[in-house]
């Protein structure tokens, strides 16, 4: 060292400018000699470390480190061997790492118990490590490794809590990983990973979520304005599907925000859960043409196209992700989409299980697991899905919405109940869960309180603001509350909401043979005769509408009076009786048809990613040209 | 009215029309115009173009119209609209602000919308395919939210156009009603929501509770609803008083020629329609009417020239095809005929008479299957057809289910309440079905010679008295008939004779049952019958005698 002339402080520019400029080899070949000039420094081995961790050479990194006992004093180093393990899939070494000190010495507590102790000692630390090696801290980014002050302390203290949430995480031990997640939110409020994984991962229900941002120490590290910006930018992300109100910008963002992709993604999001597909699509596009592979717009937007049935556009999108990001499972996600929208059920679950594969805690791909089995009746493999996605999401009630609605399709109405019961525990207030309970109400002949819950759902979803035009895809709640209506012989009413069903979803022969339905038991034969003749011009292999027709024109026929003359007493009393128990027969008729066709159609949404219980049609993506050949040539 | 505001108002319509690309509005238009009674010379008329047509009280200037018309955006669209390259009209006209624009991009959506949904009917030959209606629901809620959110939108009698005629697509007549008769009140020179209004107002009632602007337009309109709804004599005196402002305008003229059809004034309704031809030679509109009169009449030669030159002007057109439709039906083509009803029906599939027409042929073919498909088309573009609901009787007349049959033939009777056409076949059904006082009651309503089957009801029902009375008031009306009827009821006229004369005979009348008898012998089918009644007779008259 005496003769050597080298300053070690110029090689560390140098090291760091390829650090900055991901060039790694060069970064690990000269840290490699700085570390043998500054004999060990603390902050160069850790420089090299991070260099191997970016060639991913995670095991010399942790041997790098662990040699020399570093991640047993310094934070960073030990988030360093942690992370590590984590990458290298190895949690339960990463969990031992970061807990080894747990049990160990309390200056090193990392749950910020003893936050004061923990500062002297990194203080403590701090100075010696200035003193041993004169090392200009305030020239380098990396001078808060240490943590010399208290922020920075809090940072690696969160950068460690995040981490041990997300090992726990994976090694699917979620409650733990839900304290360790809020632990690193309370040290340090912009880690937004953390929030990000509570959240997105649906892990809390709406109170707990909201409990969260309440107890968030905004005071100490921000200003005023910034507080406001950071809740206002964590809450437009809380959940959404209960009562996907309005945000309201604040005046002061509204020009920061007007373009900002994120947030117009929380906005699409909005609009999805409100089933406003076709703004929520305009949304995304938007977005995606900026941003095209924005990761928390795709599954929306994957979901959009599901929903609108965009199947070439979801195919193009798919190929593109899949030749991009053949390693995440968000691609594997998209192609499954797409098969099960061409109802290739078995293809769509070979690519969901791939996606589940690369990345376990993907919910939404079990849920749309479980939707490609629920589309082929398969219930019980459905529901074991679902039960897997349940597991996953414990904040999200739309498994808990789809096993119910299963248990419902087996007739198994008490359990169904249960789970409906649960979801609504989660989710108070979502519509879709209110009228799955209406639903079973209806099956359990149960109409009053059927009545009851189809009516809270529409009022739930009138009271939203801006909201103009019911969505069509409440046609099936409108005919519900139809046929409800009719069971409590309120056939006026029942009526009115057929029609206002026909108005969101036009030509449906469901709905005309509902409407025709109501009026025969109105014994308003006229009108019954042509809706059912709708129904059927639509559909004609409608038993129901069929037989129906038969017995309303039959009755027609008895009462049509061309002379408009009196009847006298004796034939009134015949027709009497015949009416009454052609009637009973209706109603008999009615619960073998089960008339309530639509139920499946509510298992329409879910959370980000969703999926349509519903079948889908046939592979149908492009017209066929040949339509044109039909035309006419009349020339010969 | 004045000359000058009228030719105004139809410039005007014309303008707002063609920049819109609504063509038969603008055709209709400059159609009236043309025909317009001149009270200036082309001079003065040029003048007022450039002077005060920007301070019309409409608000309608052409210097609005350049603006449109100069911008390269609208250029481009309109172009591609003109080529009916309707979705690449849409992509241009996406989120223009400009009202003109707003149209076309909402219109060609809407044209898009309805030329996927012919080309796929004709690949499966059923009525409406489910993606074809997925694609006017999208659009529906789309306008549906601008038309409960948007002032500008409401502000807009074009815009209300587009969402009327995507409501009428999927059936919400009377919602349509509203957004039609808003659109009218805003613009009452927009003829094309006039025109699709006349076409849904089921009722004249429905006139009333509608608030349209009192313009002149509003009599044209008028005359669209008459004729809808077979007021064919209100329809005749509107078009008639129209005429004096118009010099032989084909429009009307023809609009008169259709009424007359409707009232079966059938050489007057050919006459005009030659007139027409004579004038305007290549005009195709209302042809189809004009062949089903030569049809009616049975006058070959015309009906296949009419066919023939309207294939040579244009074989594409609903007209062109019922014209050669018609012309194969009278040579008892009927499959032939089926071909060009359908063809018809694929340019456009709200066109009433062919759907029924084509009834009328599978019923020709047997094809009761297909005939009752085609009468529900029929029924479903107009529920007032009577003839649709009168062939749908017949059909399942046939297939014998006589409830069903009961139920059309009584909407058609009530449709027609004085048609004995309606009231024979509904007492026929009647007593097919056991119920035989309410065909009693039919039959008598009837009169005339459905007397006959009254009498052979009463007959067999054994109530001899009154067969009788029947078969002796049918054979007087018989008497009274002419031509043709005499002929064809010439054996029930025998079979009458045949049972007077032995409901006589066993009454012991011989003088009457003698007579009877001596008549049956006039007749064919009864002669052998009548030589032995009259034996019978004679020996109860000798046994009398003895």
């Amino acid at each position: 060292m005496n003769s050597c002339s080298l300053d070690v402080q110029k090689w560390r520019h140098i090291r760091d400018d390829y650090i900055a400029g991901q060039q790694y080899k060069s970064a690990v070949f000269w840290s490699d000699k700085i570390v043998s000039l500054s004999a060990g420094h603390t902050d160069d081995v850790y420089q090299q470390a991070i260099c191997f961790y970016h060639l991913n050479e995670f095991h010399r990194a942790i041997h790098c480190i662990k040699s020399r006992q570093l991640h047993t004093t310094v934070l960073s180093c030990r988030h360093l061997v942690a992370k590590c393990h984590f990458s290298a899939k190895e949690y339960k070494e990463a969990l031992e790492v970061l807990e080894y000190d747990y049990n160990d010495t309390k200056s090193m507590d990392i749950t910020g118990g003893d936050r004061e102790g923990d500062n002297k000692f990194s203080a403590k630390e701090y100075k010696e490590a200035l003193e041993v090696l004169e090392y200009d801290y305030n020239d380098t980014k990396s001078m808060d490794i240490t943590g010399g002050d208290r922020e920075g302390d809090n940072k690696w203290n969160s950068g460690i809590a995040l981490l041990k949430g997300q090992i726990y995480e994976a090694l699917d031990n979620r409650m733990i990983a839900i304290t360790c997640f809020k632990d690193a939110l309370k040290y340090d409020v912009f880690c937004y990973e953390a929030f990000y994984s509570l959240t997105q991962h649906q892990m809390l229900t709406r109170n707990e979520e909201e409990a969260i941002i309440g107890s968030l120490e905004f005071e100490n590290q921000c200003t005023k304005d910034e507080t406001k910006f950071v809740r206002f930018l964590y809450e437009s992300q809380l959940k959404k599907y209960d009562k996907p109100g309005d945000i309201t910008v604040p005046n002061e963002f509204s020009n920061i925000l007007y373009e900002n992709v994120d947030f117009m993604t929380t906005l699409a999001e909005r609009h999805y859960y409100n089933c406003e597909y076709q703004q929520c699509f305009r949304i995304t596009s938007q977005v995606l043409t900026r941003d095209l592979y924005h990761t928390q717009c795709l599954p929306i937007h994957l979901s959009c196209l599901m929903e609108l049935k965009k199947t070439n556009a979801l195919f193009d999108l798919a190929h593109k992700l899949v030749d991009l990001y053949p390693e995440s499972s968000l691609s594997w996600f998209a192609v499954g989409c797409y098969y099960l929208l061409i109802n290739k059920t078995d293809a769509a679950r070979r690519f969901l299980s791939k996606a589940t594969t690369l990345d376990n805690v993907l919910a939404p791909a079990w849920l749309l697991y479980g939707h490609s089995f629920a589309v082929e009746s398969e219930h019980d493999q459905a529901m074991a899905a679902y039960f897997k996605a349940s597991h996953l999401m414990r904040g999200c009630h739309l498994p808990l919405l789809y096993i119910g609605l299963e248990y419902g399709l087996t007739d198994n109405t008490k359990l169904a109940e249960r789970f409906f019961k649960q979801a609504l525990e989660i989710a108070p207030n979502d519509p879709f869960v209110l009228h799955e309970l209406g639903v079973i109400a209806y099956q359990s002949s149960n109409f009053t309180s059927a009545e009851k819950h189809f009516r809270d759902a529409l009022n739930i979803i009138k009271n939203r603001k801006e909201i103009t035009v019911l969505p069509d895809k409440w046609e099936p709640l409108l005919n519900n509350m139809g046929h409800v209506l009719r069971k409590l012989k309120k056939y006026e009413e029942a009526i009115d909401f057929h029609k206002q069903a026909l108005i969101l979803s036009p030509q449906n022969p469901s709905t005309y043979s509902a409407l025709g339905f109501v009026y025969s038991l109105m014994t308003k034969w006229n009108e019954s005769v042509e809706y059912f003749h709708k129904a059927l011009g639509l559909k004609r292999d409608d038993s129901f509408s069929t037989t129906m027709l038969g017995h309303a024109i039959e009755h027609l026929v008895t009462e049509i009076s061309i002379f408009h003359d009196s009847t006298n007493g004796t034939e009134n009393a015949v027709k009497y009786e015949k009416q009454t128990v052609i009637t009973d027969f209706l109603l008999s008729k009615a619960n073998e048809e089960k008339i309530l066709p639509n139920v499946k159609i509510t298992g329409s949404r879910s959370k980000s990613n969703i999926i349509n219980t519903t079948p889908q049609p046939p592979d149908t993506p492009l017209p066929d040209l040949s339509a044109n050949d039909c035309e006419m040539d009349i020339s010969n | 009215m004045d000359l000058d505001v009228m030719r105004k108002d139809l410039l005007e319509c014309y303008h707002k029309s063609a920049i819109r690309g609504l063509k038969q509005s603008s055709k209709w238009s400059s159609e009236l115009l043309l025909s317009l009674t001149k009270t200036m010379d082309e001079k003065r008329l040029h003048e007022d173009l450039s002077t005060d047509m920007n301070d019309s009280y409409t608000g309608f200037s052409m210097n609005d119209m350049i603006h449109v018309m100069t911008d390269p955006k609208y250029l481009l669209a309109k172009s591609c609209y003109d080529l009916s390259e309707y979705e690449r009209t849409a992509f241009f006209t996406k989120d223009s602000m400009v009202s003109e624009i707003k149209f076309l991009y909402f219109y060609s959506r809407y044209l898009s919308a309805e030329k996927k949904r012919l080309d796929r009917m004709a690949e499966t030959n059923c009525m409406a395919t489910d993606s074809a209606i997925k694609l006017f629901t999208e659009l529906k809620n789309e306008l549906q939210d601008l038309y409960s959110s948007g002032e500008d939108f409401i502000n807009d009698s074009y815009l209300l156009y587009v969402y009327a005629i995507v409501l009428l697509k999927l059936e919400l007549n009377w919602e349509a009603m509203d957004v039609l008769s808003r659109s009218v009140r805003l613009d009452p020179l927009n003829w094309c929501s006039w025109h699709q209004l006349s076409l849904i107002i089921d009722e004249k009632s429905q006139l009333n509770s509608l608030q349209l602007p009192d313009h002149w337009f509003k009599r044209l309109f008028l005359g669209d609803v008459y004729l809808e709804l077979q007021l064919n004599e209100d329809a005749l005196n509107l078009y008639t008083t129209l005429q004096q402002w118009f010099t032989s305008c084909n429009y009307l003229l023809s609009q008169i020629a259709i009424a007359k059809h409707n009232l079966r004034d059938v050489d007057g309704a050919i006459d005009l329609f030659k007139q027409i031809r004579a004038s305007d030679p290549a005009r195709l509109d209302a042809m189809d009417i004009y062949s089903n009169l030569l049809y009616v009449k049975d006058m070959r030669t015309e009906l296949s020239c009419l066919a023939h030159s309207a294939n040579d002007i244009d074989p594409f057109r609903v007209e062109t095809c019922c014209c050669i439709a018609n012309f194969y039906s009278l040579r008892s083509q009927h499959p032939k005929a089926v071909v060009y009803f359908s063809r018809a029906l694929q340019l456009n599939p709200r066109h009433l008479s062919a759907w029924t027409l084509m009834g009328h042929e599978y019923m020709e073919m047997k094809n009761t299957g297909a005939a009752i498909q085609a009468y529900r088309s029929a029924i479903k573009c107009n529920k007032r057809d009577y003839r649709a609901w009168y062939g749908l009787g017949q059909t399942y007349d046939i297939l014998k289910m006589p409830a069903y049959c009961l139920y059309y033939y009584s909407v058609a009777h009530c449709l027609r309440p004085n048609d004995s056409r309606m009231m024979i076949a509904t007492g026929e059904t009647l007593e097919k079905l056991e119920r035989n006082h309410d065909a009693i009651k039919c039959y008598w309503k009837a009169g005339g010679l459905a007397l006959f089957k009254l009498a052979l009801l009463y007959e067999r029902l054994n109530e001899n008295e009154k067969a009788a009375l029947a078969y002796t008031d049918f054979i007087s009306r018989a008497s009274a008939a002419d031509g043709a009827d005499r002929q064809n009821t010439s054996s029930d006229v025998a079979h009458a004779y045949k049972f007077l004369a032995n409901y006589h005979l066993n009454k012991g009348e011989l003088k009457l049952a003698q007579m009877a008898a001596q008549k049956c012998i006039t007749f064919s089918e009864t002669r052998d019958e009548g030589k032995s009644l009259l034996k019978d007779i004679q020996k109860k008259c000798s046994q009398i005698d003895l």
